[in-house]
């Protein structure tokens, strides 16, 4: 039973990482209808500035909303100058353009701070471990039926079902997102009744990104290093938590993301000879494809319905 | 638009300009490995290793528009199964290309078949995640009776030692390389002479695949998937069997890909996970050299994988400011890793604006300015029509034919 427990909180947290990246990978695809390639590198571009501003002495809680701003910065930036412009020539394009972010975005991580995992007292740095917005020494924990409940895994979950109660709070009550909802519904409509959609694609993108960025940041922090690869596997699971929960319902992402999180701590944790630490991926990899393949819409998703 | 040199087709002049490409182009051919160092012979291999992946992709994705950053997958199904055959079962590494190519073929089909039910960026989506549970896979301890888990082949206790790795050596005498009992090199380039040798196995297969995907391009199965790819819907209104077109072209897709595979496992003497074009770099590298070849053209991949090698060689050593010439010193010096992979990143980006055709599109675009051949009329070109067409006289007919088409 605590181990149950803690593996379920275990999930949790890491399931809220995955919910914050699909989160943004739902707001683009209703937005524009793309898939966010470079979503993961995004955010790891953001952790990284974390750390670097760690270095210079800013506290967490400052760095992590400049963080989120960089974040902002990169996916409003890539939306008005590739996303945008390569949409009307084709699909392909846009979907070469966010390959090449990745690709660019994790090179340019290399290039800055180097290809070795941080901090590394090796090359300078002073802090010890990534900073985190918990606690999270190894004595950071309370008891809940018995079970040791890391401070870290809690908070993080916490901070994320807030985000997602503001983030339905805008869509939902602000003007702004009843704009962000027509545009997803239909943008040319959107545009004929005075919506500016432009501003409002490269709000969705900067959004999206800046809740990735938060993501990149607690999933540093929870793994306490940074490294080049840090994002690769965790977009996987992002992507199978969006596909599992539809990809165009935000709802769906966040219990898609906390569904993926424990499915992959407590299969991994429940079969150790079977799928263990190594296999954990495909466990995100069966899930994208069945569901893709026997409701491609996903849980909480509309389906498509496709015109000729 | 006004062309310096109108030539006709099959012309004196035509010929001449055949010619001249021929030359020039198997001058090169011979001239790396015969002068060159051994270091650019295996750039080279090397080179010939990503345009066969990077051409076995283009069927799917330049022909067929099936996404997919999963062919390191494939890839790695024939440096293992190329592995498994010679280090456990003792085969002659020459058989293990037809082997490497069934093997892949087979799991390209089954593939296939889940993978038409799965649309454009969604495919990716599923090729992307199996690209980065392909090496988790090979490491999986069920699994290490077959792919030596993380040490990958040949294992420890292999039938054959792991010099049974090296092709036709035999023992106390001067390394030999044959092929099915032929020596082609005989001693004369003595201990040098791996690296040429595999040279030219990897420009065969390169010729090999060319000519298959040139054969499927042309084929009515070729004309298919170009259907498919333009419009799915259309093309099965049109007739044409969507689910056995994209079964066929997954199954010679990854199998090409898998000879790419086949022959750097024979060439390196072994395969591990850690090898680059197993992981998800070796997937996005092949989609790279083919978009920035050109998707859609036969020698579009051809193309990239040559300019790929040649940055990627040039700029490898850049990590090291002092390695950089001085010119290019402010614009790489900061950088911590060599700048190869954000050169190509932005390069990829322009070419989306300015030629989302790749180099083959831009020289199909602008070489009718220099030299134009004129095709014969219809209907008068003889059955028995010269199959060894140049660079220049295909890429000048086609930009007329798109200029009829448009």
């Amino acid at each position: 039973m605590e181990l149950f427990l803690q593996r379920l909180f275990d999930g949790l947290s890491q399931g809220s990482v995955y919910a914050l990246l699909a989160l943004g990978l739902v707001i683009i695809y209703r937005g524009t209808g793309h898939l966010n390639f470079a979503q993961g590198e995004m955010a790891l571009f953001a952790a990284y500035c974390v750390y670097q501003l760690g270095e210079w002495g800013v506290p967490i809680y400052i760095s992590v909303f400049i963080g989120m701003a960089i974040g902002f910065a990169v996916g409003a930036v890539s939306e008005v100058t590739l996303v945008r412009p390569l949409g009307k020539k084709s699909p392909f394009a846009v979907f070469i353009a966010t390959i090449a972010l990745f690709q660019g975005l994790n090179w340019l991580d290399g290039a800055i701070w180097g290809d070795q995992v941080l901090p590394n007292s090796g090359v300078g740095s002073t802090q010890q471990t990534y900073p985190s917005l918990f606690p999270d020494d190894p004595d950071d924990f309370i008891e809940i039926f018995g079970a040791a409940i890391r401070i870290e895994s809690l908070g993080v979950l916490l901070l994320v079902l807030a985000i997602t109660g503001l983030l339905f709070l805008v869509f939902n009550k602000t003007r702004f997102g009843l704009a962000m909802r027509a545009v997803a519904s239909n943008t040319d409509s959107a545009k004929l009744v005075g919506i500016r959609t432009n501003t409002v694609l490269m709000a969705s993108w900067g959004i999206a990104a800046a809740l990735g960025a938060l993501g990149g940041v607690v999933f540093a922090g929870i793994n306490n290093a940074v490294s080049l690869g840090l994002m690769f596997t965790v977009f996987i699971y992002a992507s199978a938590a969006a596909t599992l929960g539809g990809f165009d319902s935000p709802g769906g992402a966040v219990i898609g993301g906390l569904t993926i999180g424990v499915i992959e701590n407590l299969s991994a944790g429940y079969f150790p000879e079977w799928i263990g630490q190594e296999m954990k991926l495909a466990v995100a990899f069966i899930v994208i494809v069945v569901v893709l393949l026997f409701k491609p819409s996903g849980l909480f998703g509309t389906e498509k319905v496709e015109r000729v | 638009m006004k062309s310096w040199i109108t030539l006709k087709d099959s012309s004196a002049g035509h010929w001449a300009l055949r010619v001249v490409g021929t030359v020039l182009i198997g001058g090169l051919l011979l001239w790396i490995p015969t002068k060159g160092s051994n270091g650019l012979i295996t750039s080279a291999t090397e080179a010939f290793t990503l345009m066969i992946a990077a051409m076995s992709l283009n069927l799917l994705l330049g022909y067929t528009g099936q996404i997919s950053i999963g062919h390191s997958a494939f890839y790695g199904i024939g440096a293992y199964a190329t592995g498994y055959a010679v280090s456990e079962w003792g085969w002659s590494p020459w058989w293990t290309f037809p082997f490497a190519f069934l093997v892949s073929f087979i799991v390209g089909v089954l593939v296939s078949f889940p993978a038409s039910r799965i649309k454009g960026v969604y495919l990716a989506l599923v090729t992307l995640a199996l690209a980065l549970v392909f090496p988790q896979l090979l490491r999986w301890q069920k699994l290490t009776w077959l792919t030596g888990g993380s040490l990958g082949l040949p294992q420890k206790d292999a039938q054959v030692d792991s010099t049974g790795f090296n092709i036709g050596r035999k023992e106390g005498q001067l390394q030999h390389y044959e092929i099915f009992g032929w020596d082609p090199f005989g001693d004369l380039r003595a201990l040098d002479g791996k690296t040429p040798f595999f040279y030219w196995i990897a420009f065969i297969i390169v010729v090999a695949v060319y000519l298959v995907c040139r054969g499927v391009v042309k084929s009515r199965a070729g004309r298919s998937m170009v259907a498919v790819r333009d419009n799915e819907t259309a093309a099965a209104v049109m007739g044409v069997n969507l689910v056995a077109t994209k079964a066929f072209v997954f199954g010679i897709s990854a199998g090409l890909c898998a000879l790419a595979g086949s022959v750097a496992a024979i060439r390196l003497e072994k395969v591990s996970p850690d090898s680059t074009n197993l992981q998800i770099i070796g997937a996005i590298t092949f989609l790279i050299i083919m978009v920035i070849g050109g998707a859609g053209s036969l020698w579009g991949p051809i193309i990239g994988a040559a300019l790929f090698v040649f940055v990627s060689d040039r700029t490898g050593t850049w990590a090291d400011e002092e390695a950089i010439p001085a010119l290019l010193r402010p614009l790489f010096g900061w950088s911590k890793v060599p700048p190869g992979t954000g050169i190509f990143a932005v390069v990829l980006i322009v070419l989306m604006f300015v030629a989302p055709r790749g180099i083959a599109g831009l020289w199909r675009q602008h070489t009718p300015r220099l030299v134009r051949v004129l095709p014969k009329p219809a209907g008068t070109t003889s059955l028995a029509a010269p199959s060894t067409a140049t660079l220049q006289r295909q890429s000048s007919t086609t930009t007329q034919n798109e200029g009829e088409n448009s």
